[in-house]
């Protein structure tokens, strides 16, 4: 990576002084820094990081740390997977229930709860927390102060269910995104780099795979698959979505082929591969980073399309979508429909905000725009 | 006086394909919204055989007739049957005040239909012209009676079509007094002796004759015409011979008191149908049989007008029917005209309702707590409910490691929340359900089984004594199998609406707190049919309807089945079913049934949820609405009980 910046770097200070100049990437990066709206929005994303990686802690009705029998124990952890939650509760019938037969089963037991006692896969039933009633059901679950966003007609607790959706509206974006872009590249860079019969072959391969619409490859991918989860959709997004990355590296690749840096590493007799990967792929990833940005936009708004049409994660999987499904059964639950739609605006329009901060500050014409 | 549509074996073939996804309930009701599966129907799909009916050499009517001994049946009419029922029920409340009430109890609800599900007094008070524009979900595929399959086609062809048999709400058969001078059955039910009118003729004007009945049944067991779903029932008669223009005699194949629900099928002219039957015996495909699918020529008070595919389908009242040589010689039905509109989204036909574009709805649970509360619902509408025998349950199938043990599906039962599902899930609408037959019809135990009730101890323990214990320590409940440790892990499935979703997913929340992994599966309605057919699953959540006579549960329970899809298999209920179908006592047979029932409950083959309640939005217009286990429509006279008051 450092041989190719040295020389672009090269080239630009020319004109300024000997002054060592910042590498491409440094300098993307402080460009970038200069755009409010795009820092706000990969502040955003980071925090819904955070949200997702903190969600038991957020919102659960296990507790993060507690304090049972003489041994330390993270329930919480349970959310991420079951196993992870250590099946002495089971064994003592707790019946997810903790707060009661913490108190009941061990006098001595203490607990660090999460922010908001609320389940995101099932209703909070009557004295289960200090003697407050139950979640409302139906439609009369609208926000209150204990259930900030509302309920669902189950009687879930909505912001329970919006905090735990995160992970999963974060992980399409980049994990789909992640496959498309291993793919996208790989192909663009083959093509770009070798042209004549392959690069014609993979361009023809390129025009068929844009060819096949996504949602309906997917509807009929889980009609197949047994048990069908989250991540095949992914992987379908991921297959399916990488031609516009593609294009746009083989695009690149067919430019910087030809310039000087490569016919040097190419007269010194360098491995093709090598040339592919460590020289020319790092120069060209800038303007494949913006469509793969773009692309988890994309993804997310896929994926809650599907939960919106009930194709999504299997229930009882809290997801965005999802929410948005309940709340078009029945209208008058304005809030099954504003917060998870707030959510996938916001998250939809950070990423394109980042995209297009990305683009600015990474391509030299646009740089002063 | 209308052909209610095929009865038992049918009506539960029709059902299970509707209730699986709560589409469109039987012909003559419809159910909740999604109508995309109402026009499949799990039709007989095997392979007919080369040949379904032997020849068979009918005895002289003479000789029959000194040999058998006849026992008269009853002829009647359901119009003045029901006229005679609701004489003795007191009106609680006006018309006027009726139509000024909110149904919000079930109070309410018996004032508003004893006063508005009245038939009129006489018949000024009639609107003879008036036209009821009713909802349907779905297009039908044929006009021809027996090529129906889906819900829209029998409600069509119990207008139009032509029939000898109906019951009424308390699913007593009896012979159409319209169409039948006579009904006879042999004592040990083996023949049914049926003497037509007549004074009935075809909508082209030819008389309708025994020899239509026979014909009908011949080509519905003619291997090479493709009938969906009126051969299965049909298919229990030995042979139908006419004797005379009006004289028939039904063979049957066993001497079973069951068979008077094999004689009701839809009639098709013979004059008309036997032309092309030979060289085209799908009856659709050639240009003579489109020709008559866009223009049947039917037997029935309505006659089809116009059809707009997609949108609507127009019955006229055909005078034919009630006019004979210029006399009335049959009631005339109230109305000028039947437009059934095709609108599939419920949020879409309550709009419609509202506004005066159709004039009855069925009405989801969700439609009727949350859309039909306020004034701009009652306005124009209003709303009223009934019982219906329409249950709910997870099936478990009994041949799956785990749920070959009777104890662990009590379990299930007693990890389920009832009063959540109830209470919150169904908003208090829908009764419990605790077994086969409902509290009310006669066949129930008595006293009737009590309902089960969350127990999460008691599930613990039964699964304990099952062997089902935790024995690796990782929280979920295990057991050895041939030396390999299986975890309590299973599926459910269930079709991809709310309601089901949500029950599904309170049982996996519950089973989770003792120890079990179940996971909720939406499956397409199609999967799911094959699936269950096959027996490919471990657990499912659906509905099965009720047919009329409680022997049409056989072929849920009895072991190999068609319909057994959880493989259920006792020997004693098994003898029970073959004992109570050929038992002719009433009281005897209901005890049978009723041991049935017992059984059943204690070996919970499924964990019985709730009964589904019909519930109806009606413009104010209309009057004489009468809800029977089946719903408004689906008895007799169901849908003939319908009027319009003149507007004053």
């Amino acid at each position: 990576m450092q041989e190719q910046s040295e020389e672009k770097s090269e080239s630009t200070s020319q004109q300024k002084s000997v002054k060592k100049s910042p590498n491409f990437w440094a300098e993307t990066w402080q460009r970038f820094k200069g755009r409010k709206m795009a820092m706000l929005a990969l502040i955003y994303i980071g925090f819904l990081g955070f949200v997702a990686v903190f969600a038991p802690a957020i919102a659960g009705t296990k507790p993060v740390i507690c304090k049972y029998k003489g041994h330390i124990y993270f329930p919480a952890l349970g959310y991420f997977r079951r196993q992870w939650e250590n099946p002495i509760f089971q064994k003592d019938k707790f019946r997810n229930r903790y707060p009661e037969n913490l108190e009941k089963k061990d006098a001595d037991s203490w607990a660090i709860w999460p922010l908001v006692y609320q389940d995101p896969y099932r209703r909070v039933y009557d004295d289960e927390w200090k003697g407050l009633p139950g979640n409302p059901t139906q439609e009369t679950g609208s926000p209150s102060l204990r259930n900030w966003f509302g309920t669902d007609q189950r009687g879930v607790d909505v912001f329970a269910q919006m905090v735990h959706g995160t992970t999963i509206a974060l992980l399409v974006g980049f994990v789909s995104m992640g496959i498309a872009g291993v793919i996208g590249i790989i192909v663009g860079a083959l093509a770009g780099f070798y042209g004549k019969w392959i690069d014609m072959g993979l361009s023809r391969l390129i025009e068929v795979v844009m060819c096949i619409p996504t949602l309906i490859l997917i509807l009929a991918i889980i009609a197949i698959i047994d048990s069908p989860t989250i991540w095949h959709m992914m992987a379908i997004i991921g297959c399916t979505g990488w031609t516009g990355i593609a294009r746009l590296a083989r695009a690149e690749f067919m430019k910087l082929r030809e310039s000087d840096f490569v016919l040097a590493a190419k007269t010194t007799g360098i491995g093709q591969f090598r040339i592919i990967f460590r020289y020319i792929l790092p120069n060209s990833l800038a303007p494949v980073l913006v469509p793969i940005t773009f692309g988890i936009a994309a993804a997310i708004l896929i994926e809650s399309g599907l939960s919106f049409l009930g194709f999504g994660a299997p229930p009882p999987n809290p997801s965005w979508g999802t929410l948005l499904n309940l709340g078009r059964q029945n209208l008058q639950m304005w809030w099954l429909i504003f917060f998870p739609g707030m959510a996938i605006f916001l998250a939809v329009l950070a990423y394109n905000l980042i995209g297009e901060g990305l683009q600015e500050a990474s391509d030299p014409r646009l740089r002063d725009a | 006086m209308y052909l209610v549509s095929r009865l038992s074996p049918l009506l539960l073939t029709v059902l299970l394909s509707l209730l699986l996804t709560g589409c469109p309930g039987p012909s003559t009701k419809n159910g909740e919204e999604n109508s995309e599966s109402s026009e499949k129907s799990e039709s007989t799909d095997d392979t007919p055989p080369e040949i379904l009916l032997e020849p068979f050499d009918a005895p002289k009517l003479a000789d029959l007739d000194a040999e058998v001994e006849w026992e008269k049946q009853p002829v009647l009419d359901s119009m003045d049957l029901l006229r005679e029922r609701q004489s003795k029920e007191k009106q609680l409340i006006s018309v006027t005040d009726a139509l000024k009430l909110k149904n919000t109890n079930q109070e309410i609800n018996e004032k508003i239909l004893s006063a508005l599900g009245r038939l009129p007094e006489n018949d000024e008070e009639v609107n003879w012209g008036a036209t009821i524009n009713r909802h349907v979900l779905a297009d039908m595929k044929s006009t021809n009676p027996i090529m129906g399959s889906s819900a829209v086609e029998f409600e069509v062809s119990s207008l139009t079509g032509f029939g000898l048999f109906s019951f009424d709400w308390n699913f007593i058969p009896f012979a159409v007094s319209d169409t039948v001078v006579s009904w006879q059955s042999s004592k040990d039910k083996l023949y049914d002796k049926v003497v037509l009118r007549d004074d009935l003729t075809w909508s082209d004007g030819v008389p309708i004759t025994a020899h239509d009945i026979v014909f009908t049944f011949q080509t519905i067991m003619n291997p090479k015409v493709p009938v969906p779903a009126v051969r299965s029932g049909t298919d229990q008669i030995r042979w139908i011979q006419a004797y005379d223009d009006q004289t028939l005699v039904f063979f049957h194949k066993e001497a079973l008191p069951t068979n008077v629900w094999n004689l009701n099928f839809p009639i098709i002219p013979k004059h008309i149908y036997e032309k092309e039957l030979e060289t085209d015996p799908t009856l659709q495909d050639s240009e003579y049989h489109v020709k008559h699918e866009n223009n049947p020529v039917t037997g029935g008070p309505y006659e089809l007008e116009e059809r707009v595919r997609g949108q609507e389908i127009i019955l006229r009242r055909r005078e034919s029917w009630y006019m004979h040589n210029g006399k009335e010689v049959r009631k005339r039905p109230y109305f000028e005209r039947v437009r059934l509109r095709i609108i599939q989204d419920p949020n879409t036909a309550l709009l419609a309702l509202k506004k005066g574009q159709i004039d009855e709805m069925a009405l989801n649970p969700e439609l009727w707590k949350t859309q039909t509360e306020n004034d701009d619902f009652y306005n124009n509408c209003t709303k009223a409910n009934g019982l219906e025998w329409v249950y709910f349950y997870f099936g478990w199938n009994c041949k799956t490691l785990f749920f070959e043990d009777k104890r662990v599906r009590q379990a299930m039962s007693y990890a389920f929340n009832h009063d959540e599902m109830l209470k919150e899930l169904c908003y208090g609408l829908y009764q419990p359900c605790t077994g086969v037959y409902h509290e009310t019809a006669w066949m129930s135990p008595k006293p009737m089984t009590k309902p089960y009730k969350q127990d999460l101890t008691k599930a613990e323990n039964l699964l304990d004594d099952a062997g089902w214990i935790d024995h690796d320590g990782d929280g979920i409940r295990d057991k050895e199998f041939d030396g390999k440790i299986i975890p309590f892990q299973f599926t459910i499935m269930t079709s991809n609406r709310p309601l089901s979703l949500s029950i599904c997913t309170l049982l996996k929340e519950n089973l989770e707190q003792i120890g079990i992994l179940c996971d909720v599966k939406p499956t397409e309605f199609t999967v799911m049919q094959e699936k269950s057919r096959k027996h490919q699953y471990q657990a499912m959540f659906a509905g099965w309807g009720t047919g009329t006579d409680p022997d049409t549960s056989v072929n849920l329970w009895k072991t190999d089945a068609g319909r057994n899809y959880g493989q259920y298999s006792n020997p004693e209920v098994d003898a029970l079913f073959e004992e109570g179908r050929r038992e002719f006592d009433k009281d005897k047979r209901a005890k049978i049934y009723g041991k049935i029932h017992q059984i059943l409950y204690e070996d919970q083959p499924y964990t019985w949820l709730y009964f589904r309640n019909s519930f109806y939005g009606f413009n104010k217009d209309l009057r004489g609405y009468v809800f029977s286990p089946r719903g408004p429509y689906g008895y007799g006279p169901g849908f003939g009980s319908l009027w319009k008051p003149v507007s004053k």
